[in-house]
């Protein structure tokens, strides 16, 4: 994107103070996102956001500028302003030698986003919309989004460090409204992946119309129950569970100053000996897969849990230069306006012994998570929270009526340890999940159906409760 | 750079391809300086700028952005943006409004503190922040992520009906996690504090109250599972009121994604509950003398004690209705259409204190946090999150309760508040949102 000479200067310029290690980010990224509601393609965007932004690491600080004009002059100026305040003893460097990092993954796209036009690309969200709509006529409401991303990043360091990744992302969400009387219900479905075009050849009017079932169902739903219960978790999106409950808390900035309720805990039981959780950013076709990370850290699969002990937390090279290790490829950032942290991949359940049908069999009363919303983690206690969007009551191990909207609150460190039937169902979610800690992240999560004894559902019906007073 | 000149080219472009035209450009800084143990840890500054150009012909539109300022770029960008147009649909209702006089106001949106300060106070404010959190309590062992950031805007906007402005706003922020432990128990509370002006953010009261909030929810418990009252703390409430808000749009009521709907006229809450939206009010996070497509900023009175009697529109809900904008044009960045959302969104306060409130309640839960708030449903009326706090007994705040959840539909929720304390404050929780301490009666608690 620039010169390899110019990226030099502006590290040798970054290092002028004495610093440890200065860092050149560059992003180039061009979108375009379609939005047909109420029947109407109403919203067509699109657009190029490029830039860059030097960073400079002194002791445990890192300073970081950031500009959107890409000329020498302007890199210079921001690695003079990082450079500012970095205090060394480092001996600027005139040269730095830069090696071009191959990574062996492929992320293949076969078809690239330009191969369609925008006008087909809205076509198809017409056909969304009208298999929404004729599903049934308690349908009132859908929107559909097409989005596309081709994001590109070139990250060089004064330690020789020269990586390029280039990032295809492609989504398609459908959020269906139905209606009876005065009860409204929606419900989301999307796919979407790293890929090209050929995401479409997965059916994207079979995700809206699974959103619009599952809106017309909720309809005549219950009230979810109130109370502690056992509950089943779907396998796939049901992922959110491990995100929340455990994945934020062992991102390694929580880890390292004592913070997250895993730290400290490497080498101990955390879970049952048939539980082995991953994070996985060499996965193709996922949207939080990456060659490397946005700090030039190729990727890798890291075990976090393995036959139910804790293994590895996931680092980036802050956390990991505190703790003089390397970095596990987890160094992410939204655009080159921010700096990167440690951020989840593709993080899952593995597949577990117990059979899927076995496990709501296994319940006499409790609830099946059957699709899940979003959910959150207060990460010193690990306690976190997910919200299920269709639920099911099971009842002498059966699933027996539908019930509405509730938020589980569970205990990280408690729900792992008390897990105790894990499918052999692993599957990762069809493509939706975007990550928030200050900044936004794309991400898979996944599970097979698991069973979780005890969490307190927040519904709002007290008679499925089963508690005497 | 004459920004207003660039914007004016993209117009003339466009309306040579007979299309009407809207040029938005944000020009800003920004900085974000994290501390930890006493020292920076992150520091990050920088300028930024961006054009964003909607274009709509024969009632079809489209969208291009660029933070490229270079002539080709703009003329590419708004070429594109003339492209995109003819895949949308075409929509009568679709137009840019005509310039409509603006009101007289002083904002206060603008310090000049933030420009001139100098990155060293904007260090001490951190430090001081982190060091009020950790003497807030014995019990408080460590902070992280304490962040203080700023940022310096002006937003030129220019349309073919012909209407040109420009403003400068500025906002000062920090937050931070605050961690107490003790032989049983560990939890992290988080504060925060965002304003208009660097003067009206206190390092020590965003410190303090993240301290003493983690140190008092130590050996928080479930309790029974049971209906209660429950007393909202400002910080508790307000990401339930920005979800509120977003059922309060004409958009939602038009395309049946209210649980509102059809209600305009009736008693949809007590009569302690009147909701406002004010893009005007002085030093408000959201204010600003025009809206994202030029309409003037207005104050609309939502809810009036319990009653609907109002909604808000952009120019394109307000053509459908045949009515005017009420100015609730946003926009998130140059990088996205405006869309209709509240502005300065609000419960009235009322004449209680909080801790009177408090003191009326025989059995029930006083809520200080909430989390999982994004999952609040305003179509369905859905509420169901997790909540921390206290017991209250006779009045008196005891035990502090953790991993309860309270759940109540939204409209039952709007009827059954019965009492609204005087303490308003906004938090930046789904938009610039204001709450007070209230009350609301017949909450299912989910707890053993």
């Amino acid at each position: 994107m620039i010169p390899i000479e110019t990226v030099q200067k502006v590290l040798a310029a970054a290092l002028k103070n004495g610093a440890d290690l200065a860092e050149l980010y560059l992003e180039d990224k061009d979108t375009l996102s379609l939005t047909l509601d109420d029947g109407r393609l109403e919203q067509a965007t699109q657009g190029n956001d490029m830039g860059g932004g030097v960073r400079v690491f002194y002791g445990n600080t890192a300073t970081y500028a950031y500009t959107d004009d890409l000329s020498e002059k302007a890199l210079l100026e921001a690695a003079q302003a990082a450079a500012a305040a970095a205090r060394g003893t480092n001996e600027a460097r005139v040269t730095i030698d830069l090696t071009r990092r191959e990574s062996g993954l492929l992320f293949p796209v076969q078809r690239p986003f330009d191969q369609m036009s925008a006008a087909d690309k809205a076509t198809i969200l017409r056909q969304m919309d009208q298999a929404a709509r004729a599903y049934h006529p308690a349908v009132t409401q859908v929107r559909a989004s097409y989005n596309q991303t081709s994001r590109r990043v070139w990250i060089y360091n004064s330690e020789g460090v020269w990586a390029e990744d280039d990032r295809e992302i492609i989504e398609l969400v459908g959020v269906v409204t139905a209606q009876k009387g005065d009860v409204r219900q929606t419900m989301v479905g999307a796919i979407g992946g790293q890929m090209g075009l050929e995401l479409l050849d997965r059916d994207p009017v079979a995700a809206i119309e699974d959103a619009a079932a599952s809106a017309v169902l909720m309809l005549d739903s219950r009230p979810a129950p109130a109370g502690e219960m056992t509950v089943v978790i779907n396998n796939g999106w049901g992922g959110v569970l491990f995100h929340e409950a455990c994945g934020h808390c062992m991102e390694a900035d929580f880890i390292t100053q004592g913070l997250s309720a895993y730290a400290g805990l490497v080498g101990e039981r955390v879970g049952p000996d048939f539980l082995t959780a991953v994070d996985d950013g060499t996965i193709p076709g996922r949207r939080g897969s990456i060659r490397f990370d946005d700090e030039g850290t190729p990727s890798q699969r890291t075990v976090l849990i393995e036959n139910g002990i804790l293994k590895e937390y996931m680092w980036d090279l802050t956390e990991a230069r505190r703790m003089g290790r390397d970095s596990t490829g987890n160094g992410r950032r939204q655009s080159f306006r921010h700096m990167p942290m440690p951020r989840m991949t593709n993080t899952f359940i593995a597949a577990g012994p117990h059979d899927p049908e076995e496990i709501i069999r296994s319940v006499k009363k409790g609830l099946y998570a059957k699709k899940l919303g979003g959910g959150q983690v207060e990460i010193g206690r690990g306690d976190y929270v997910f919200a299920v969007v269709e639920g099911w009551l099971i009842e002498d191990g059966k699933l027996t009526a539908p019930v509405r909207g509730a938020t589980l609150v569970g205990n990280g460190p408690d729900t792992l340890r008390q897990i105790d039937m894990i499918g052999t169902d692993e599957a990762l979610d069809g493509g939706r999940g975007m990550c928030g800690k200050g900044q936004s992240a794309r991400v898979s999560v996944g599970q097979p159906t698991v069973r979780v004894p005890k969490l307190t559902v927040g519904g709002t019906d007290r008679e499925m409760t089963g508690m005497m007073r | 750079m004459d920004y207003f000149k660039i914007a004016q080219s993209v117009i003339e472009q466009a309306t040579a391809e007979a299309a009407e035209a809207e040029a938005y450009i944000a020009i800003g800084s920004q900085t974000n300086i994290q501390v930890q143990r006493g020292e920076v840890e992150k520091l990050s500054r920088a300028g930024s700028k961006g054009l964003g150009i909607r274009v709509i012909r024969e009632g079809k539109m489209g969208y291009a952005y660029t933070s490229d300022f270079s002539a080709s770029s703009v003329q590419r960008a708004t070429t594109a943006a003339l492209t995109l147009a003819d895949v949308a649909d075409a929509d009568e209702y679709r137009t840019l409004p005509e310039p409509r006089p603006l009101p007289e106001a002083d904002l206060q949106i603008y310090d000049p503190a933030i420009a001139t300060l100098p990155t060293e106070a904007k260090v001490d404010f951190a430090l001081r922040m982190e060091t009020a959190a950790l003497q807030a309590d014995p019990r408080v062992v460590m902070t992280n992520r304490a962040t203080y950031l700023d940022g310096i805007a002006t937003v030129y906007l220019v349309n073919s009906k012909g209407f040109s402005g420009s403003y400068d706003s500025t906002f000062a922020g920090a937050y931070l996690m605050a961690m107490a432990a003790d032989e049983n128990d560990r939890g992290v509370a988080f504060g925060l504090g965002v304003a208009t002006k660097w003067a009206e953010i206190s390092a020590e009261k965003i410190g303090q109250e993240a301290g003493e909030r983690a140190a008092k929810l130590l050996g928080g418990q479930p309790i029974p599972t049971q209906e209660a009252s429950i007393v909202y703390a400002p910080f508790a409430a307000a990401g339930l009121l920005g979800a509120l808000s977003q059922a309060l749009t004409a958009e939602a009521m038009q395309r049946n994604r209210s649980f509102l709907q059809g209600k305009m006229g009736q008693d949809v809450a007590a009569d302690v509950v009147t909701f406002l939206d004010n893009a005007l009010l002085p030093g408000g996070m959201a204010s600003r003398p025009f809206d994202a497509e030029g309409n003037p900023s207005s104050a609309t009175r939502l809810i009036n004690e319990g009653v609907l009697q109002a909604v808000l529109y952009d120019a394109y809900t307000a053509n459908r209705d045949g009515t005017d904008s009420t100015g609730n044009a946003g926009r998130m960045s140059h990088r996205h259409a405006p869309f209709l959302t509240a502005s300065n969104f609000y419960l009235q306060p009322g004449q209680q204190t909080p801790e009177e409130v408090i003191a009326g309640v025989d059995k029930g839960l006083y809520v200080v946090n909430t989390m999982n708030t994004h999952s609040i449903n305003p179509v369905s009326g859905d509420y169901s999150v997790s909540a921390q706090g206290f017991w209250i007994e006779e009045g008196q705040l005891g035990q502090p309760v953790n991993n309860v959840t309270i759940a109540i539909p939204l409209d039952k929720l709007l009827l059954n508040v019965t009492a609204v304390a005087n303490d308003l404050i906004f938090l930046p929780f789904g938009g610039s949102i204001g709450s007070p301490t209230f009350r609301v009666d017949g909450v299912m608690i989910g707890g053993t």
